[in-house]
């Protein structure tokens, strides 16, 4: 008798499709979520304006194009600052920063959390212990003094943002990877895995990995929301990057400029507005995403 | 339960031993002169320098400054600051700072701690009605304001075109106080806006989680046997239904101080109140480390006994944990 072997490219077709079917579900589920698109428009609309800036903003965000603290006219939508410069323009081109350090830190703490939590479910024992103790650590202590401490230490710019944020954001998702990680060690297909003698990599990655990814996704649209606050209060109190202006350094420099006791409302309020949209996007994105994913909401 | 005590009481310790270790090394890590952070600072005049260098023992290996500093910890003594030119940490933080941050941040948790509860039972209780979608919208939209934003638009509204809040400080600067009254509503006036600002930013957190935390209750067995017992909405609502999904909360409140922390820092920065978290920001930008690495270990012991408390609080109040 002869086994019938399948071959490599029909498994690597069969688990393309399946991916694509569950892909579609979950799109399916999401798309009757009216928060749930609202969140993804307003999400889009953000990267829109950040991809196409050179062509809405009037101005360049860094010259001086008029005189310093221009009311709001047709010339200067929201105004110039106190070197007049259009504040306009520097919301605009400001969309691509506060997008940038949101994705990309929540990206690696999300990725940090990943790998603490996996290496600490699968493996167990004493590093699990000592992986959990830090975690335990990083959630208790708090975090926004420590991230400051960390950028006085680091200096101030965009990349260092980013770290702070990085390490200090990583906890939940390490928590959740872990008890999903070990939940999973113990089934069957896992086992099987082990048994047949693959290493401990190919497990993780052919079957750990594709498992917790739906929760790690879902944490992920959370982290967005964190890092882009974290961002915004950072840069507000002057740790970002002056060359590379956010939203909140925006804040900053009317803050510096003595924006409320002066009344320029037009300094004020269009980068919170942003800041405020673009947080509500992610978050009712997240509050789908975890409707679908979660089973512990799904019953009632 | 007494098994229970010892886990959390020696967990608690290991978190804050932790703590320590990582706060003395964050602030050893900085690039350049290692000394520089504890003492190597203009400010600070050469005699006190010869005697923080001896106390801290920074001629010497890393480990004997690591005794050291745990030594000086135990006694109370967190070094010097910079900034106020040789004014010893302790004294800077134990005082009026502190006071001021516990008023605000006390304050402004426990009334935004009650209206959560209430009004998330109400909105759970009437879900998907109006009142339900409204108050979701509205702690949604507060959630998600940066606190400094919220705390600047109500400067710019009751402190510049309404007039009516003071923009900045605790009290007056200046001003003579014939009692303490006269003293208590000056006070209490300045505090106006970052305690609305507060409360306001802290609302739409345990709104939530109150309000989810009584959808969860709902599922459960026993109030379908409150139902069947034939017990007015009322009492299942506020007896069974609040008192259980009230349990949570007291874990995650603990938790959630530190979430707090940054909140307050933000909002003290903005309406320069005389606090803590004004103290973290102005050490920050002077480069003031013996007061942030003060700041931080004692907030860490605050935290993590906060944690404790809640722990054996949730202990007492649900017995399925206990056992």
């Amino acid at each position: 008798m002869t086994i019938q072997e399948t071959p490599a490219s029909q498994i690597k077709e069969d688990r393309f499709w399946l991916y694509r079917r569950k892909l579609g579900d979950f799109w399916r589920l999401f798309r009757r979520s009216s928060l749930g698109k609202l969140g993804l428009a307003l999400v889009l609309s953000f990267v829109m304006l950040a991809l196409a800036a050179p062509w809405i903003a009037p101005f360049d965000p860094f010259t001086f194009v008029g005189d310093p603290f221009l009311k709001p006219s047709s010339t200067y939508i929201f105004g110039t600052d106190q070197v007049g410069r259009d504040i306009f323009s520097r919301v605009i081109y400001g969309t691509r920063i506060s997008l940038l350090v949101g994705l990309v830190a929540s990206a690696m703490t999300v990725c940090l959390g990943t790998l603490v939590g996996l290496v600490a479910g699968y493996l167990g024992g004493r590093i699990d212990n000592l992986l959990m103790r830090i975690t335990d650590l990083f959630i208790i202590i708090p975090a926004l003094p420590l991230m400051l401490i960390m950028a006085a230490i680091l200096g101030k710019g965009v990349q260092n943002i980013i770290i702070v944020i990085a390490v200090i954001g990583w906890t939940a998702t390490a928590r959740m990877v872990r008890s999903q990680t070990m939940s999973l060690k113990e089934r069957p297909f896992t086992e099987a895995s082990r048994a047949i003698g693959s290493t401990d990599l190919h497990t993780i990655s052919r079957h750990i990995v594709p498992n917790v990814f739906p929760l790690v996704f879902a944490n992920g649209m959370i982290a967005i929301v964190d890092a882009i606050l974290s961002e915004a209060g950072l840069s507000f109190l002057g740790f970002g990057d002056p060359s590379r202006p956010s939203w909140g350094m925006v804040l900053y420099f009317a803050n510096t400029a003595g924006a409320t006791v002066n009344g320029y409302w037009w300094y004020i309020v269009p980068p919170g507005i942003c800041i405020m949209l673009l947080v509500m996007g992610f978050a009712f994105v997240s509050y789908s995403t975890d409707q679908i994913l979660n089973p512990r909401l799904r019953r009632r | 339960m007494r098994d229970y005590l010892i886990k959390r009481g020696v967990s608690a310790l290991v978190t804050l031993a932790l703590a320590i270790i990582l706060t003395f090394f964050l602030f050893r890590i900085m690039p350049g002169d290692p000394t520089r952070t504890v003492v190597g600072d203009f400010r600070v005049t050469p005699e006190v320098r010869q005697m923080l260098i001896h106390q801290f023992g920074l001629d010497q290996p890393i480990w004997v400054q690591f005794v050291l500093y745990i030594q000086n910890l135990l006694t109370g003594n967190l070094g010097v600051s910079f900034q106020y030119r040789g004014t010893p940490v302790t004294s800077i933080i134990f005082g009026r700072r502190l006071f001021n941050t516990f008023i605000l941040m006390g304050s402004s948790i426990g009334v935004a701690l009650v209206i959560g509860i209430i009004v998330g039972t109400v909105a759970a209780w009437k879900r998907e009605s109006k009142f339900d979608i409204l108050t979701v919208i509205f702690s949604l939209v507060t959630y998600s304001m940066p606190v400094f934003w919220l705390g600047m638009l109500i400067i710019l509204v009751f402190g510049y075109y309404l007039n009516s809040i003071p923009i900045a400080g605790t009290i007056t600067v200046g001003m003579t106080y014939s009692n303490v009254f006269e003293y208590a509503a000056d006070y209490l006036h300045h505090m106006t806006g970052p305690f609305v600002t507060l409360t306001l930013s802290f609302i739409g957190f345990y709104f939530l989680i109150m309000r989810d935390s009584i959808l969860d209750v709902f599922t459960e067995d026993y109030m379908l046997t409150a139902k069947a017992k034939g017990l007015s909405d009322r009492k299942i609502l506020f007896r069974h239904a609040m008192r259980n999904a009230t349990l949570p909360m007291v874990s995650l409140m603990a938790v959630e101080v530190t979430y707090l922390f940054g909140g307050a820092t933000m909002t003290e920065t903005v309406f320069s109140w005389y606090g803590i978290g004004r103290l973290i920001y102005e050490a920050v930008v002077m480069a003031d480390f013996p007061v942030l690495q003060g700041i931080f270990v004692i907030m860490s012991v605050l935290v993590i006994s906060a944690n404790f408390c809640a722990d054996i609080a949730y202990a007492f109040l649900d017995p399925r944990i206990r056992y």
